[in-house]
């Protein structure tokens, strides 16, 4: 999800809606609007649909929508005599470069541009990483030859928004894009450069561009360098930034380029030949190939029927339309989602629960009868909390509070009587739920386990008092007696705690706490656990 | 309805001729702290009036104690005489006290002394104090006469009077009673007795103690309730673990490797490698993600650990099964992404996934069942938007009408593409969706902060309505 802010009373005159149609028709569009300030709306663009993310873009959608403009819009298109010569940037080795004639850039304008340009950074660009953008005033550019070059990092440029000339290593450590973006690119002690003819710097991508050729509202002419690491990427970036220009009545200039291809942009044109059954089998509807291919115009692509197919021309601002399904999606939508009828749902086949949450009701169930409040708490809980060492700790955690995966639930309980130590007594809790533990056989090298684990805290309490209630629901559960061995754990004290065990399976434990434990938890009454490991019990 | 203690003492007035008595009496009968309270309960109902007085409590001191049991010393001298003459020196040797007796027998007129010798002036004497003291020891009551010699054996220091505040009763009317009991037992019922007692009132209109009561958890109720929804559509339960591979996570719903989020930031990650051995899917996998993303697919990547950020993961493993025949199967449970903790953001929270493999599937049936699903969970009225997920085609947003709200999104939809079911050998269409839970569970539950769904505080719990 991508959201821009754009001017509304700018976006409602250029798409001639009032402010409640374009909310209707930007639901249809996968968006969201929503008011901001005085004459400000915030909308939200899904990250599929770049070509949305300027108000050109968004009218083009919209005309096609609505039914005002049908099939792919076409740009006029000039050559022009710029050339881009590439060489070899290892780090970064793919750039395309157009020009745009008659822009028309006032101080809205400016912001959406470059809005447009951060946006597209972020989403295709994968924060600058994959694609970086240069976008400069073409009749500040001498010459007609521009280069794409590496150069050592003692370069001098006057970067953007600055009237220093300093050294690329300057830009990087001083200026704020340096330092977010500088490390991105640099290789051997060299950084990626658009150059002019004569060794000016234009742009350092992806870091900054330089002050030389900054647009403003004067702005006629642009010249837009796109550089990156994915040459599709960088070929898709450049078609959408032209094509949404000449929807806002600007000429494309195409630029000769050396090396992988004979000039940009691409305008890269796919073709899809979809069958009107397989529309229809994936949509669940009946309708006939004329049908298909209007929606297919109303979606701004071409469409040329064939019998009982239609042969989908993909423009080059729709770079997330791949294959038949994304067809189909857009036949949806231009059909309205909510145009289908629904048929009544009837069930085939039998629905089930797991074995294992039949059982976790069951001993919630007998729980409750044993007068034991549930309780719900966190997955994720303090690693010093744990006290096996074989917990699952978070490389990357939000807290400490929360920086690893439980091993038990009798952690988590320790924390809940420690936080109500003043609430009214007996506090007899009990709780349900899955805990992480290493496993062989899984193939992420741990496992869920379910389990169970019931507490008493009050100003006297006794193995017995628990023992008593676990013992009757597992007994309920099993149809038979358990049986308790005698057991020494640090946590419990000595003396004081058992194995729960049917046959020879370990199916829980039981114990009062030992004073150290309630130290470390800041406990101040006696407590006593059991944990049930329902797993087990369940096999 | 008179208590136990009552009935006592109006029996006990009632067998004396006055039908009076005082509160030291009752002592006898009733502890004597207790006899002041139940005199003025019974003044209060009426039984008997209450008079209080002073009284005196004459009581021997050790000496009198003494005195009671070897005589008084004039009247041993009395004695010790028999009617004849003695000489002093002769008498004062043997005798006991001797100063004391001579001193007081000269002082009653009893004996002379003259020449040395005590001349008796009786032959025996035994003296009314004596009598006194014997009758006071005994509890006897005193005469008039007998009260006379009180002080003086006070002086003598053979008694001591120490004045009291007692009450006297008297019994006004004599109810027509029975005594009153407070436990039923066993042994009243079996042998009838229970007929002679009245069963004590209580204060039935005071509050009662706490108890603590055993109660199921809201927020667990719902997703059960969702689980149960799910099973009457015909869903079968499935689930898988917290621990994910990134290649179920992620790689096998068609996310690519430099997807955004796969970053540090969107997922909690985990040491360790995981093990793939499907090699035949993993194989298929790169393939579609090397022909439409374009990059290198990095099986390293695909193997690294997270804690899973979408239920989608379970369904994932589903499909990596290869099923070949028709299913239909849903997962509960929890999903981990980093977040700030606020009251509407955790960092762990419930998704409902859901998977359907038909032969005829489509978008239609899709978003048929979709409204099926929240029919049953309580939202009655759904909208749908167009979306996007990299894992379906087309893809739908759910919004649901919440009154008050107004619509809400509620979950996210759609056909899987042929590039996520194919490589796992799947050739029939597949519908999937996932549904956050917990805010659906606010709205249902009435609740503002989403950290009430996981509450700390016992007396939140023990507090809370019960929802139903």
């Amino acid at each position: 999800m991508v959201n821009i802010v754009l001017k509304e009373s700018r976006l409602l005159n250029l798409l001639g809606l009032e402010e409640k149609e374009l909310n209707d028709v930007l639901f249809n569009l996968k968006s969201e609007v929503e008011k901001r300030g005085e004459d400000e709306l915030e909308i939200e663009i899904n990250s599929d649909r770049l070509d949305m993310l300027s108000p050109e873009g968004i009218k083009r959608a919209v005309d096609g929508i609505l039914g005002r403009k049908l099939g792919e819009a076409k740009y006029e298109v000039v050559p022009t005599n710029y050339q881009l010569i590439i060489d070899d940037v290892e780090s970064r080795p793919y750039a395309l470069a157009a020009v745009v004639y008659d822009v028309k850039l006032d101080d809205d304008r400016i912001k959406e541009l470059i809005q447009f340009q951060e946006k597209l950074h972020c989403t295709i660009g994968r924060k600058r990483k994959k694609v970086a953008i240069g976008i400069h005033d073409l009749d500040k550019i001498d010459g007609k030859v521009i280069r794409y070059s590496k150069v050592p990092l003692d370069y001098r440029f006057i970067p953007l928004n600055s009237d220093k000339e300093m050294s690329i290593s300057a830009v990087i450590s001083s200026t704020e894009q340096g330092k977010l973006y500088g490390n991105i690119s640099i290789k051997d002690n060299y950084s990626p450069a658009i150059l002019q003819e004569d060794g000016q710097v234009l742009s350092i991508p992806p870091v900054i561009n330089s002050n030389k050729t900054k647009i403003d509202s004067s702005t006629k002419n642009l010249f837009i360098d796109v550089t990156g690491t994915n040459f599709d990427a960088v070929a898709q970036t450049l078609d959408l930034l032209v094509s949404n220009f000449a929807e806002g009545g600007s000429k494309i200039g195409t630029v000769k380029v050396s090396r992988y291809a004979s000039s940009s942009p691409l305008l890269i044109h796919n073709k899809l030949v979809v069958k009107t059954s397989d529309i229809n089998k994936r949509l669940g509807l009946s309708l006939s190939t004329e049908e298909i291919a209007k929606y297919v115009r109303m979606m701004r692509m071409d469409a040329n029927i064939n019998g009982d197919e239609v042969e989908v021309i993909v423009p080059q601002y729709r770079i997330d339309i791949m294959t038949y399904v994304d067809v189909a999606e857009d036949v949806a939508m231009a059909y309205g989602y909510k145009s289908f009828s629904l048929p009544q749902y009837t069930s085939k086949g039998i629905g089930e629960l797991l074995p294992i949450t039949r059982l976790e009701r069951a001993f919630r169930d007998l729980a409750i009868g044993g007068g034991f409040q549930e309780i719900f708490t966190f997955v994720l809980n303090k690693s010093s909390y744990l006290l096996y060492n074989d917990f699952v700790k978070i490389q990357n955690p939000i807290t400490v509070e929360y920086d690893a995966v439980r091993n038990s639930l009798i952690w988590n309980m320790l924390k809940f009587l420690a936080k109500n130590q003043h609430a009214r007594f007996p506090i007899k809790v009990f709780e349900v739920g899955d805990v992480v533990v290493k496993s062989e056989e899984s193939d992420t090298g741990y496992k869920n386990d379910a389990r169970a684990c019931l507490a008493i805290m009050n100003s006297r309490v006794s193995y017995e008092e628990l023992q008593s209630v676990v013992h009757q629901i597992l007994y309920n559960l099993k149809g038979k007696e358990p049986r308790y061995a005698r057991q020494d754990k640090d946590y419990f004290i000595k003396g004081r705690s058992a194995k729960i065990m049917f046959d020879n399976n370990v199916v829980g434990e039981i114990g009062e706490i030992s004073p150290q434990v309630l130290e470390k938890f800041n406990i101040e009454n006696p407590v006593v656990i059991a944990e049930i490991y329902l797993e087990k019990l369940c096999e | 309805m008179l208590s136990e203690n009552e009935i006592k003492i109006i029996d006990f007035l009632k067998k004396k001729d006055n039908k009076s008595a005082y509160s030291t009496e009752l002592s006898s009968i009733i502890p004597e702290t207790a006899v002041f309270s139940l005199a003025y309960l019974l003044k209060d109902k009426g039984y008997v009036n209450v008079k209080e007085e002073e009284k005196e409590d004459i009581i021997l001191t050790k000496e009198g104690e003494e005195r009671l049991k070897e005589g008084l010393p004039e009247d041993n001298l009395m004695n010790f005489l028999k009617g004849e003459s003695k000489k002093i020196q002769e008498i004062a040797k043997s005798f006991k006290d001797f100063n004391i007796a001579l001193s007081w027998a000269k002082k009653k007129g009893l004996v002379k002394v003259d020449k040395g010798e005590i001349i008796p002036l009786k032959s025996s004497y035994i003296s009314p104090e004596y009598i006194v003291l014997k009758k006071i020891s005994s509890s006897q009551d005193l005469s008039e006469e007998d009260k006379k010699y009180l002080k003086e054996l006070e002086n003598r220091g053979l008694i001591e009077i120490k004045k009291n505040k007692v009450l006297l009763l008297t019994l006004l009317k004599e109810p027509e009673i029975r005594p009153a009991i407070t436990y039923l037992t066993p042994e009243l019922l079996r042998n009838k007795e229970w007929t002679k007692y009245e069963l004590k009132e209580y204060n039935v209109e005071a509050l009662p103690p706490f108890i603590p009561l055993g109660k199921k958890h809201y927020f667990k109720e719902f997703l059960e309730h969702v689980k149960d929804v799910m099973v009457s559509l015909g869903f079968k339960e499935v689930k898988s673990d917290f621990v994910e591979m990134e290649f179920y996570n992620f790689d096998m719903l068609f996310q690519a490797q430099d997807h955004p989020a796969r970053e540090i930031h969107d997922s909690f990650k985990v040491d360790g490698k995981g093990e793939l051995s499907n090699q035949s899917l993993v194989k298929r996998v790169k393939e579609v993600h090397e022909k439409w993303w374009k990059y290198n697919w990095n099986q390293e990547v695909a193997k690294s650990l997270v804690l899973r950020s979408q239920t989608t993961a379970t369904t994932a493993r589903v499909l990596s099964t290869s099923p070949n025949k028709e299913i239909k199967v849903f997962t509960i449970g929890k999903v981990f992404r980093p977040d700030a903790i606020d009251a509407t953001h955790l960092i762990e929270f419930h998704q409902l996934d859901g998977l359907v493999i038909e032969e005829n599937f489509n978008f239609r049936e899709l978003l048929s069942t979709l409204r099926a699903i929240f029919s049953g969970i309580g939202i009655k009225e759904v909208k749908f938007k167009p979306a996007y997920f990299p894992f379906t085609e087309p893809s739908v947003e759910v919004y649901g009408y919440i009154q008050g709200l107004g619509w809400v999104e509620m979950a996210g939809a759609g056909l899987l593409r042929p590039e996520v079911t194919e490589p796992a050998g799947v050739t029939m269409p597949a519908g999937a969706w996932g549904l956050g839970l917990d805010r659906l569970a606010m709205l249902f539950l009435g609740i503002k902060d989403i950290r009430d769904l996981y509450s700390d505080d016992i007396e939140y719990l023990r507090n809370r309505k019960v929802e139903y």
